[in-house]
């Protein structure tokens, strides 16, 4: 059986409400490392890979590995039941129908349980390879939604170009075209705002603006995103949970896209 | 038992009165302008003095044609037309007459004709009763025969009443054997007294109905043409086909069946010869027929073992009488005087007792009833059948709201990324391998 307590109900929370845009049905995979989930968008071209590692939980149980099966606008509404600093415990048996989910307040002895129905789902699992990126950026989460919404205003697509430079974030829509350019830049009083950029080599592609919209959605969960880019392989966008837990989103980039 | 004499080129010297449509064609087909040669099937024995004329028809007073023979009586014409949709025509060759009565033709060579009408006219024998019968039962006396007294009659005095206009009738009165088959014929139904050395006639309903009778009794029992016996004896006598299957009796029907299909024709045409003196022809058609409704007889017996009720041979043979009496009443007698034949022929008093027909047609009319009220059950099956379609709209619409739901489980971000252009991205699957 599965028995995980999140000290804080509000992270499991925020990855659901970034990735619920994404992914309609998807599989928590439970095993003794923790729950994973890897799901793909309807047209194939967006993956979000989520990773909460057992130590991010304190207690942590779990017997085997078990697949739960949820609908994430479903399990949004139960964790909209979720005060901001609730202790969410999941627990679920070995063959699981239902994921029980109980909010603990701690500023009150109020104790709340849900039971979810689970759902079958089947999902293909790709085998994401560690890659060396030839650029790697890691700036302000609060900072890259603002890029991507302002961009989105004018386009569709957005094209990073990451040079010695900075990145250049740049536009071409319908109404004109528009670009932001960042270079790296050392905040020591607030590392927060650091904006890094390692770069092995020049990397020039096109994103959908959509997409990298609906990734921002997770700037909640971390003040710092990370950006990695390599010619002819996609985007990675991975914001870090607490401790090694992450949650990354990969995008296909667009080529020969003639706009 | 007739052969084809066939085409007024041919019959003409023979047959026929008149010439005008005589062709003296030759070899090559021309258009011929005049009446347009009709094709006849006359009788072989009537004889080359029979002539086509024009006569009241017994139900209608309309003038009609008829084939009279001063030896062997009169034959009344039947037209065998094929339906409009299949078009036919007749290839018309006339040959140089073998047997010599055609001298026109000899020497001239074969001739043809091609003619567009597809009629072909058969002569049959016909009561000249029939003929005679309006004069006999004047619409004055058979409207009101209570208080009307018939007189007696000279044959003149009566056949006088006849429509005189486009008639032959006093032409064919004028041939001896002619007029004598008649008045035997109205002897038959008639009072008769001698005054002086002229016999008076008077119609005699009761000895009308009794000759009808007997004429309708032997073409029953001769067998109906099929297409009667389908139309107004199975189908009438057949009951609604039940889904259980009665086999009860049928063996034995069976074997009633043969016994009086057997046994009665017999006695029977030996009757109808004697009433029957005019159409001699029709013995061998009774022969013919008797195996004929041995068949018919057995049919029924197959085909409706199924069926509920099952009409007994008594029953069938009764309806067969029924009918043959009503076609003979239809189709020869005017329609007052039939009126009255039918009343007398099915009143209680009559000649035979159609009891078990009737009691048979009674409960067919109940079983009908019921199979009605079944069938009814079967069309509130069939609301039921309704209501499955509504259930099945139901469940189209619950698969409805299911994909409503399920489009409400998707959220705004999802349903908003379908619409997102996602060309020239390929797809992850591209870049990562499956697991």
């Amino acid at each position: 059986m599965l028995e995980a307590r999140l000290e804080q109900a509000s992270i499991l929370k925020k990855v659901v409400d970034a990735i619920k845009d994404l992914v309609q049905d998807c599989n928590f995979d439970c095993n003794d490392s923790g729950i994973a989930l890897q799901a793909m968008d309807n047209s194939h071209v967006a993956l979000v890979s989520m990773m909460l590692k057992a130590e991010g939980f304190s207690p942590y149980r779990c017997d085997r590995n078990i697949a739960l099966g949820v609908n994430l606008t479903s399990l949004t509404k139960v964790l909209r039941a979720a005060q901001g600093e609730d202790i969410l415990t999941l627990k679920a048996e070995d063959a699981p129908d239902v994921l029980n989910l109980m909010f603990e307040s701690s500023e009150n002895d109020r104790i709340s349980e849900y039971d979810l129905k689970l759902m079958d789902i089947d999902q293909e699992h790709l085998g994401i390879p560690e890659t060396e990126y030839a650029a790697t950026i890691t700036m302000p989460a609060a900072e890259f939604r603002r890029i991507c919404t302002d961009l989105a205003a004018m386009s569709e697509s957005v094209g990073i170009e990451a040079s010695k430079d900075g990145v250049k974030f740049s536009c071409n829509g319908d109404i004109g075209n528009g670009s932001v350019t960042l270079r790296s830049h050392t905040n020591i009083d607030k590392p927060d705002l650091n904006v890094d950029i390692e770069l092995t080599e020049p990397v020039s592609l096109t994103f959908s603006l959509k997409y990298l919209v609906n990734f921002c959605k997770a700037a909640a969960l971390s003040n710092q995103v990370k950006i990695c880019l390599s010619s002819e392989v996609p985007l990675l966008v991975e914001y870090n949970l607490s401790g090694s837990s992450y949650l990354r989103f990969y995008l296909a980039p667009k080529i020969g896209d003639e706009e | 038992m007739a052969r084809t004499r066939s085409t007024k080129p041919s019959t003409a010297a023979s047959a026929t009165d008149s010439d005008s449509t005589k062709s003296k064609s030759t070899i090559t087909l021309v258009s011929h302008t005049g009446e347009a040669p009709k094709v006849f099937i006359l009788p072989s024995k009537a004889t080359p003095d029979a002539r086509i004329v024009t006569l009241p028809n017994p139900r209608s007073s309309q003038p009609s044609r008829y084939l009279a023979c001063p030896e062997t009586g009169i034959y009344e014409f039947t037209k065998l037309a094929t339906p409009k949709s299949v078009p036919r025509s007749w290839l018309i060759e006339a040959v140089p007459n073998s047997n010599g009565t055609n001298t026109n033709n000899q020497g001239a060579g074969p001739s043809a004709q091609v003619t567009m009408a597809s009629e072909l006219f058969v002569a049959t024998a016909i009561d000249p009763l029939f003929l005679v019968l309006p004069a006999l039962a004047d619409a004055k006396a058979s409207k009101g025969s209570n208080e009307f007294k018939r007189l007696f009659l000279s044959s003149d005095d009566h056949l006088d009443k006849l429509p005189q206009e486009n008639s032959h009738l006093s032409e064919i009165m004028r041939w001896g054997t002619t007029r004598r088959l008649i008045e035997s014929r109205m002897g038959a139904v008639c009072d008769t007294i001698e005054a002086g050395d002229e016999a008076m006639f008077r119609l005699n309903e009761k000895k009308l109905l009794d000759v009808v009778f007997q004429k309708a009794k032997r073409m029953s029992e001769s067998g109906l043409p099929p297409s009667m016996e389908d139309k107004f004896v199975k189908k009438v006598l057949q009951a609604p086909m039940m889904h259980r299957v009665v086999r009860t009796g049928e063996s034995q029907l069976s074997g009633n069946n043969t016994d009086s299909t057997s046994s009665t024709p017999q006695t029977e045409s030996a009757t109808s010869q004697s009433t029957e003196s005019t159409t001699e022809t029709s013995d061998t058609s009774v022969s013919q027929a008797s195996t004929a409704a041995t068949s018919v007889a057995d049919e029924p017996a197959e085909e409706n073992f199924a069926s509920s009720l099952q009409a007994s041979p008594e029953v069938v043979e009764q309806q067969r009488l029924k009918v043959a009496f009503e076609f003979i009443c239809s189709s020869y007698v005017a329609p007052l005087l039939a009126d009255n034949l039918q009343k007398s022929f099915s009143g209680t008093g009559g000649l035979k007792d159609f009891s078990l027909l009737n009691d048979y047609m009674a409960s067919l009319e109940k079983l009908r009833s019921e199979t009605m009220a079944v069938r009814a059950q079967d069309y509130g099956r069939k609301r039921n059948q309704d209501e499955l379609d509504d259930e099945a709209r139901l469940e189209k619409k619950r698969k409805m709201e299911e994909e409503k739901k399920k489009k409400a489980s998707e959220s705004r971000g999802v349903r908003d990324l379908k619409k997102v252009n996602t060309s020239g991205m390929k797809k992850l699957s591209h870049f990562f391998q499956k697991k």
